[in-house]
């Protein structure tokens, strides 16, 4: 076995998922804990159910991400900012500390939920604009949060060295605006990404951005309306807050969605077998839910990536919302699939349609290989056939030429002896008597000669040939050829002997009184029947005489069909295709 | 009388200028192909012409086509084709119009060299030879009721003779019978086969040959 070419990353073990539940849960209880027993929040019950409908989902989806495609950093990500997120609600306890690290971290899980949103699917920042809106979020919240907490911007915070509460104020001015504008930007990037909906309608992905996007603009909405001091700040709080935990409920039917998909795969190997030859590209997409999927082939021999029609194409890389993926054969790249960039994210989808693919391919190939070893094989047999043909019309030349010319010639010699020697009758007699001798080593040559091949084929063509057979045959035969001029000599060659073989098989086993013999010519075929009212039962299986005759005729690419039924004659039928 | 050969197989063309010649024939020309003896036949037609069915450079019809072509270019000049296969087929080509003034013979018939002598006579004066095998296997020719049964076997010995070319006269001599008794013969044939009786010997043939073959 091949090892995989990617090889995959490492999930994390039983023990991290475990522990990332049991610390969720812990967040969970000691948030609803530290928000009742503080006395900072107005509304505490609302407030940690609110707080903690952002931390949980984004635990679980981060969870599930981190163990269901441990290559991705979305997982780790999102189990990060579930717990920053968990440790700002120490802000609320009295104990001083705890409360100046919740206030320090007030911010960060705004960057970190720009980050996961921003990495989105891959965990990966995939653009230059990206990492700077990231890196300027993160420097953001640590930054000027840190700046503005030593002038004392919080004066419960063990961080206030000193405290010069104008200067702060301008600081964290500065900050919400900065962050809003970072926040705002983000939701940018992430629209531009966003599959237009003339082209792939990927559902999840779409409902996904857009809930990225709420959420990001709702947060920086939140920013703005605690800068100018709104009334309505809470209900910006919350609708912030359920916008943030929608999130990864989108990104957990996401997941879900594609494994639904994936049961597709299943319907797609049986189409693909099901039609072997048909269009690749419409069950892959389909069972990609992605209708944008088109393929490029590799074609060696020139080096170049083509489309179905043949056209030469370059694969994008990661470009333009596309991504692609190059099945392997041999370490031979075969075919690239590109499709919607989202789909990079159901890794495990990808994988079983480009396996399902890859196999189809496989069946493809063997198929053509198979097609064009067996023409290679019927080209082979059809030269054999016409190398023995020739073979046996040198033999039958030489024969010809040489010994049955020579015993003629010798027979005449005895005949003129015998003529002239009128001295002797006994010697006249002994002439004559080798002369004889000379006539039936002459007969039996020519019968040899014969078998070897008919010349009157070669010379007079196959209407000729068959009269003598038809009128040596041992039973009355029928003879109609309805064919003018010469067909191609391998054809006649083989018609010739389907006749006389067949002929031969009638007069030993089909106790038959009559036979017909027809030649015929269809539009691209010449049909060769032989009929006779025999007991019939002819069998191609039993015996080598008709196989051998199937042989042959399939040999020069005809076919030998054979109706036999017990008492009620034979007829035996060569088609050879001819133009 | 004039014969023109045309035979690649030196032996075979030596032996056959010698048997004519020394039953007194005058061997005019020999060739080796079927294209010297076209031209010569066209420039000084002889009275029989005798061909190699298998001649250069194919050795696959060029002998055939010859013959075919002198019989309906010099229906005067008869036409004698050698063979060592016979071809029931080949024979009803060559006599397809009619059979006078043509034959078609095994080669080995020359080494019978008084038949094969008459032979070429009866051919060159417009009659015909027809080889005995040829209409032997006509005559074993299987039928589902074989219409020959109402024949004696003396009338069978004259219709196979007959079929062969052979005279009123030749009958006679090979049944050893008197020329009447022979002519009763055929013309008892005729009657009995219901073939329309036809005065000319070699129109006979042909009438007898399509007869056994249909």
């Amino acid at each position: 076995m091949v090892a995989p070419a990617i090889a995959r990353a490492r999930g994390p073990g039983p023990w991290a998922l475990w522990a990332a539940v049991v610390l969720g849960l812990g967040t969970l209880l000691a948030s609803i804990a530290l928000a009742m027993a503080g006395d900072e929040l107005v509304r505490p019950g609302l407030q940690a159910l609110l707080f903690n409908w952002i931390t949980i989902p984004y635990l679980i989806s981060g969870t599930l991400a981190w163990w269901r495609r441990p290559e991705s950093r979305l997982g780790p990500l999102m189990i990060a900012a579930a717990f920053v997120m968990a440790l700002t609600a120490l802000q609320w306890s009295s104990l001083p500390a705890l409360h100046s690290l919740g206030n320090l971290l007030d911010m960060v899980p705004s960057a970190m939920f720009l980050h996961v949103f921003l990495a989105y699917p891959t965990g990966q920042l995939a653009t230059r604009p990206r990492q700077v809106v990231v890196i300027a979020g993160y420097v953001n919240v640590a930054v000027l949060q840190l700046a503005k907490i030593l002038l004392g911007s919080n004066p419960d915070s063990l961080l206030a060295i000193t405290a010069q509460p104008a200067v702060a104020s301008r600081i964290e001015q500065f900050q919400l605006i900065a962050m809003s504008a970072l926040l705002l930007i983000g939701t940018a990037l992430l629209l531009v990404r966003r599959p237009s909906p003339s082209r792939a309608q990927r559902r999840p992905v779409t409902l996904l951005v857009d809930t990225f996007g709420l959420a990001l603009v709702m947060l920086a909405l939140l920013y703005v309306a605690g800068l100018r001091g709104w009334p309505q700040i809470e209900t910006v709080r919350h609708i912030t807050f359920a916008a943030l935990g929608l999130a990864p409920a989108a990104f957990l039917l996401g997941l879900l969605d594609a494994r639904l998909a994936r049961t597709d795969v299943g319907t797609l190997l049986m189409e693909l077998r099901a039609h072997p030859t048909s269009d690749l590209r419409e069950p892959l997409a389909r069972a990609l839910h992605d209708p944008s999927l088109t393929l490029a082939y590799w074609l060696p021999q020139y080096g170049t990536w083509a489309d179905p029609d043949g056209r030469a194409v370059t694969l994008r890389g990661a470009d333009a919302g596309r991504a692609t993926r190059v099945i392997h054969r041999d370490h031979e790249p075969i075919i690239a699939l590109e499709f919607d960039r989202s789909l990079e994210d159901e890794r495990e989808l990808l994988d079983a349609v480009a396996a399902a693919a890859g196999i189809a391919l496989e069946n493809n190939r063997l198929q053509v290989e198979l097609r064009a070893r067996l023409q290679e094989l019927q080209g082979s047999r059809a030269r054999v056939v016409d190398a023995e043909q020739k073979e046996r019309q040198r033999l039958e030349r030489n024969l010809h030429d040489g010994a049955q010319q020579r015993l003629v010639a010798l027979a005449l010699e005895l005949g003129l002896l015998a003529n002239s020697s009128t001295d002797s009758s006994e010697t006249a007699a002994r002439l004559l008597q080798a002369k004889r001798e000379v006539a039936v080593s002459l007969d039996e040559l020519r019968d040899v000669a014969r078998g070897i091949h008919p010349a009157v084929l070669t010379g007079h063509g196959l209407a000729v040939a068959l009269e003598s057979l038809a009128v040596q045959a041992g039973v009355p035969v029928e003879l109609d050829v309805a064919i003018d001029g010469r067909l191609p000599e391998r054809v006649e060659v083989a018609a010739y002997y389907v006749v006389s073989e067949s002929l031969t098989n009638i007069g030993k086993h089909a106790e038959a009184t009559t036979a017909s013999v027809r030649v015929t010519r269809s539009a691209d075929a010449i049909v060769v029947a032989v009929v006779d009212n025999g007991i019939g039962g002819a069998d191609t299986e039993r015996g080598t005489g008709l196989r051998g005759l199937a042989d042959r005729v399939e040999a020069v690419g005809g076919q030998l069909r054979i109706w036999s039924p017990a008492g009620h004659g034979t007829r035996l039928e060569a088609e050879f295709p001819c133009e | 009388m004039r014969v023109a050969i045309a035979e690649d197989s030196v032996l075979l063309r030596e032996g056959l200028t010698r048997i004519l010649a020394s039953a007194g024939l005058e061997v005019a020309a020999a060739y080796d192909n079927a294209d010297d003896l076209l031209r010569y036949v066209r420039s000084f037609p002889p009275q029989v012409a005798i061909l190699d069915i298998r001649l250069p450079p194919t050795h696959n019809d060029e002998g055939m086509r010859a013959a075919l072509r002198i019989r309906e270019q010099h229906p005067d000049v008869g036409v004698l084709v050698l063979s060592q296969y016979l071809e029931l087929g080949l024979a009803m080509q060559l006599l397809s119009e009619s059979a006078e003034g043509v034959g078609y013979l095994l080669k080995d018939r020359i080494s019978d060299v008084d038949d094969f002598v008459g032979a070429v006579r009866r051919v060159a004066g417009g009659g015909s030879a027809v080889d005995p095998k040829i209409v032997s296997t006509l005559l074993k020719r299987r039928r589902g009721d074989d219409p020959l049964a109402v024949l004696t076997p003396r009338e069978r010995e004259a219709l196979e003779l007959m079929a062969t070319g052979a005279s009123n006269q030749g009958i006679a001599d090979a049944l050893t019978i008197t020329l009447r008794a022979a002519e009763k013969y055929v013309s008892g044939i005729f009657t009995k086969l219901g073939i329309p009786s036809t005065r000319s010997e070699s129109r006979r043939v042909l009438a007898v040959l399509l007869y056994l073959r249909a």
